[in-house]
């Protein structure tokens, strides 16, 4: 199974879903952009996107279509389907509620004495 | 939806389109490779070093390839194709092993399939009777009598005035003779209460049920004959409705004809064993005199109302009984007993079918552990292919998945072998069952069977498969293939993994062969005891002279004083004689409450036995001994002073250290003339009811000319032989009414064979199954102890060549089965003490922990453990100490 070192585990599908959301993208690209968004602090290993993608095509949240991309070659594009929006809204309702919740935990935190 | 359906796609897409599916993923991380070395290059990499910075960025492209087919989710399937084709493959290469495992899987896994077939159709099926579970059995009781039958006045009040029932009937045999329609033939028949069949929820095929109408004293001259007679008697013929046969020389009218295949429910009452068993039923005639609550010989049936339970019923026919008993003052003493009609019919044969269940699983557990050691031995062989399967890459999950497969394979093919071996198990079990099994027709094998087996099959291949999966995969990878497969570590954890699984085996088969000796020792024990007559060259028949022709008194004393005579002066009959019924059959009469003369009331209230009704010479010719006194003779007329017979417990119990013969009892409850009284001339030896019955039981009989029955067993011992003996009787009764028909033609030895048939069946089988437990813990034992042998050749050389003798090696070698064999023998038998009061029902006079039966057990095993171990031995003995020398 893949292992998102880099990642929090069970972000990758929402950081993939959310990145396709604008328009279809191949693997390559969508590595590449979440790197960029995020000024080079998540780092998608290879070999958790491939599955990851594969996963997410198999659970009917995304499609995929053979197209030719800038570079002149064929690519596979991924794309999101109907459900997968739903998914995707789910999933960052989700995160939003994690991540509040985790930020309050920490400030009420007593500061660590220096 | 349309998610689902894209899912379905997918996986079909993914399954059955795999090359396209990969190719594309090729296509895909080879655009991920020229994009990320694309990009190197823009970063002035040298194209060469950025194609190579782009695959290590990428990691391994066969893992992501392998995660990205996991993905897909169908990989489970193409894993187990590809697992199942490499498992045939394998099995394949070594068919000797494959034969035997799959062979000993298959017995063990059929004969269990046969069994709960056996099962299935006799205690899990329900009753053929729409809602079956709602009919109940009902009886009296007393502290002398566990299951009595009912008194059909009090069967009336019952019904009038319960309230948890829907319905109520009740049936008693009365079979009676077809004549004018082919041969006279006795037709087993019952007379019945209205709406019987309504009871049962059986509905005629043509005509109508019994109403109340028939019931009505005088007009019960009509019958319901069954599909089976309609077609073999009176072929078929449509307009049998209305037309009139003539049972027992008297004219009845047909009113219906059941559906076929109606099941008898079983009675007690001179039992007609449950089944496909009744020709005719007729009304029952409750009379006029709703006076008599003595006589006892009806079985009843309920059927609850619905949301009732029998302990309802009970209470409610308690209560009506209480009203009864104040009405009628001699109802006292019973009690009411009701049990639902499917534990009457199928109860007694559940302790016999769980144990054989219990033994057919320690077969199949036998059977498990012996292909497990199997498996582990080939293991050992397999460990370098193994090894080299790890070195490529295979995960540890990977390779026991592999090996399970292969064990599961050979499971599934042990259980379709089974199930054919099953096929033909049911037919043999089916036709050995002890006599009068009930549902006997209804076992067959059917889909639960079927999916039982599947279970079996699947529990047995994880069980056999998985510890030797799970140490085969644990091998050391580099010492195997260092060491040439001969991997001496991973063979140690195996040798002492095989020893446990043989003290396992031994210790299944050591409770097995308990069992067996147990009921072998509890067999011989019944064979031993002294019957109390002797079956051997006796021939007995049923006749039932008609009620009309021979009327009870002088009449039939006459009939069946000329039939005696008639076979007592034909040649080569030594004896001949009638009675009321035959030893070993059971009993039917109970008299309770007679008086012996000069005892208070009180001591009389409380007497009980057996009666019966016989001839002169029936005790002579059924060799039943007379102690004291003398038998009935022609001085016992219909006229003359009453006079009995009793048998020895009779004796022993009402009259301790007293002569009996003499002493005078009454059925009357104040006898008071001299004619009230019987006198008790003569005793004769204790017969129990059933050889395996627990206690014995006082009995009398009276002269068959002083009190008659309807149906009598005609006995005749004979010196020539069985047929020109049956011919005799044939020809006896032929010329006294050539249109009397005679049943149930049976010899005595027949009838004795029969009675023995519930513990032959038992034995024979537990036998069978302890046998061929003891073969494979025989055979495990010999492969253990072989295969240490060969490991240790080298250091039997050395030990050799330092002054062992032969004997010596041989000695160890043995020594160490014996340790196995012995360790296994005392677990098996500790389990078996442990578990053996759950044999106890079905043995006689053997304790479960029977220290003959133990002790034989023991030896046996140690025996076998011994010839096991001296082949192994004496290839030891042929180790070449030079060899060893030179190797080490």
């Amino acid at each position: 199974m893949s292992k998102p070192s880099d990642l929090i585990h069970g972000t990758l599908d929402l950081l993939i879903l959310n990145t396709i959301s604008l328009q279809p993208q191949h693997g390559w690209a969508i590595a590449k952009r979440i790197q960029q968004v995020s000024k080079e602090v998540l780092q998608v290993s290879q070999g958790a996107l491939y599955p990851a993608l594969h996963r997410l095509e198999q659970q009917g949240w995304i499609r995929s279509d053979w197209k030719v991309a800038e570079s002149g070659r064929d690519a596979k594009f991924y794309s999101l389907t109907k459900a997968g929006r739903a998914q995707l809204q789910k999933e960052l309702d989700q995160w939003e509620r994690l991540s509040n919740a985790v930020s309050q935990v920490i400030r009420l935190a007593p500061e660590p004495s220096a | 939806m349309t998610r689902r359906a894209d899912i379905l796609s997918l996986r079909l897409r993914s399954l059955f389109r795999r090359g396209r599916v990969e190719r594309e993923l090729d296509k895909e991380l080879a655009f991920h490779l020229a994009q990320q070395a694309e990009e190197n290059i823009a970063h002035g990499i040298s194209p060469r070093e950025a194609r190579d910075a782009a695959q290590r960025a990428l990691g391994g492209v066969a893992q992501i390839q392998e995660e990205c087919r996991d993905m897909r989710r169908t990989n489970f399937i193409e894993t187990l194709a590809s697992d199942l084709r490499y498992a045939i493959r394998s099995l394949r290469r070594t068919p000797a092993f494959t034969a035997i495992v799959v062979l000993t899987l298959a017995l063990s896994i059929g004969a269990n399939s046969a069994i709960f077939s056996v099962i299935q159709g006799v205690l899990l099926r329900p009753l053929p009777y729409p809602q079956a579970d709602r009919l109940v059995r009902i009886y009296f009781q007393s502290d002398s009598q566990p299951k009595f039958p009912i008194n059909p006045n009090d069967f009336l009040d019952f019904r009038q005035r319960n309230r948890s029932f829907e319905s109520l009937a009740a049936m008693t045999r009365h079979d009676v003779q077809l004549s004018g329609a082919g041969d006279p033939a006795m037709l087993s028949g019952f007379q019945v209460s209205a709406g019987y069949f309504h009871l049962l929820g059986i509905n005629p095929a043509r005509g109508r049920d019994f109403s109340a109408e028939d019931e009505l004293h005088g007009r019960g001259r009509s019958a319901i004959v069954s599909d089976r007679l309609w077609r073999t008697r009176f072929s078929a013929d449509p307009t049998i409705v209305g037309r009139t046969i003539t049972l027992d020389e008297v004219p009845f009218t047909v009113i219906g004809v059941t559906p076929p295949a109606v099941h008898h429910p079983g009675n007690t009452y001179h039992e007609v064993a449950e089944g496909e068993t009744v020709d005719i039923w007729c009304p029952f005639d409750f009379g006029e005199n709703t006076k008599d609550r003595g006589s006892h010989y009806m079985d009843a049936f309920g059927r609850l109302k619905p949301g009732n339970s029998p302990q309802q019923a009970t209470a409610d026919l308690s209560a009506v009984l209480a009203q009864m008993a104040t009405e009628h003052p001699n109802e006292k003493g019973w009690r009411i007993y009701t049990l639902p009609l499917f534990q009457e019919t199928v109860g007694r044969t559940r302790n016999l079918l769980l144990m054989l269940l219990g033994a057919v699983g320690l077969l199949l557990l036998i059977a498990c552990v012996n292909a497990a050691n199997l498996l582990l031995a080939r293991a050992s062989v397999r460990v370098r292919e193994i090894a080299v399967r790890s070195a490529l890459g295979a995960a540890r999950s990977r390779i026991v998945r592999q090996l399970l497969t292969e064990s599961m394979a050979i499971a599934l093919a042990g259980a379709a072998l089974g199930t054919l071996f099953a096929f033909g198990g049911v037919r043999v079990l089916v036709a050995c069952l002890p006599a009068g099994f009930p549902r006997a027709a209804e076992i067959r094998l059917d889909s639960g069977v079927f999916a039982f087996t599947l279970g079996v099959a699947v529990f047995t291949g994880l069980l056999f498969g998985l510890a030797p999966a799970l140490t085969a995969s644990r091998a050391d990878l580099q010492h195997s293939l260092r060491e040439g497969g001969r991997g001496t570590t991973a063979g140690a954890h195996h040798a002492s993994l095989r020893s446990a699984l043989v003290v396992g085996e031994s210790a299944l088969a050591c409770v097995l062969l308990i069992g067996a000796g147990l009921l072998l020792h509890s067999f011989v024990n019944l064979l031993r005891a002294d019957p109390g007559f002797r079956a051997q060259q006796v021939l007995t028949a049923s006749v039932t002279p008609p009620y009309e022709q021979y009327r009870p008194g002088p009449q039939r004393t006459q009939f069946f004083k000329s039939l005696i005579e008639s076979l007592q002066n034909a040649p080569g009959v030594a004896a001949a004689g009638v009675g009321s019924d035959l030893p070993w059959t059971g009993y039917d009469e109970n008299l309770a409450g007679w008086a012996i003369e000069g005892r208070p009331d009180e001591y009389n209230s409380k007497t009980t036995a057996r009666y019966h009704d016989a001839s002169a010479d029936y005790f002579r010719a059924l060799g039943i001994p007379l102690l004291r006194g003398r038998s009935f003779d022609d001085r016992d007329t219909h006229d003359s002073p009453h006079v009995v017979v009793i048998n020895e417990s009779m004796a022993n119990h009402y009259w301790p250290g007293e002569d009996a013969v003499g002493k005078r009892i009454s059925f009357e409850d104040h006898p008071k003339a001299d004619k009230d009284w019987i006198r008790i001339v003569g005793i004769v030896k204790d017969v129990r009811d059933l050889p395996d019955s627990a206690g014995l039981r006082a009995a009398f009989w009276m002269p068959y000319t002083q009190f008659q029955d309807r149906r009598y067993s005609v006995v005749v011992r004979f010196t020539s032989t069985p047929s020109v003996a049956a011919a005799q009787l044939r020809q006896a009764v032929r010329q006294l009414n050539p249109d009397l028909a005679i049943g149930d033609l049976l010899f005595m030895d027949q009838i004795a064979d029969a009675a023995f048939s519930g513990h032959r069946f038992a034995l024979c089988l537990v036998a069978l199954f302890a046998l061929v437990a003891l073969a494979l813990a025989t055979f495990g034992m010999y492969g253990v102890i072989s295969y240490s042998v060969n490991r240790r050749m080298s250091e039997f050389g050395l030990r050799m060549a330092l002054g062992a003798r032969p004997c010596d090696l041989q000695r160890m070698i043995v020594g160490q089965g014996l340790a196995l064999a012995a360790l296994g023998a005392a677990i098996g038998l500790a389990a078996a003490i442990a578990f053996g009061r759950l044999l106890s029902s079905l043995l006689y006079g053997v304790r479960a922990t029977d220290p003959l039966t133990l002790s034989a057990v023991a030896l046996l095993a140690i025996v076998t453990a011994a010839v096991a171990c001296a082949l192994p031995a004496r290839r030891a003995t042929g180790a070449d100490p030079l060899r060893s020398l030179r190797s080490e």
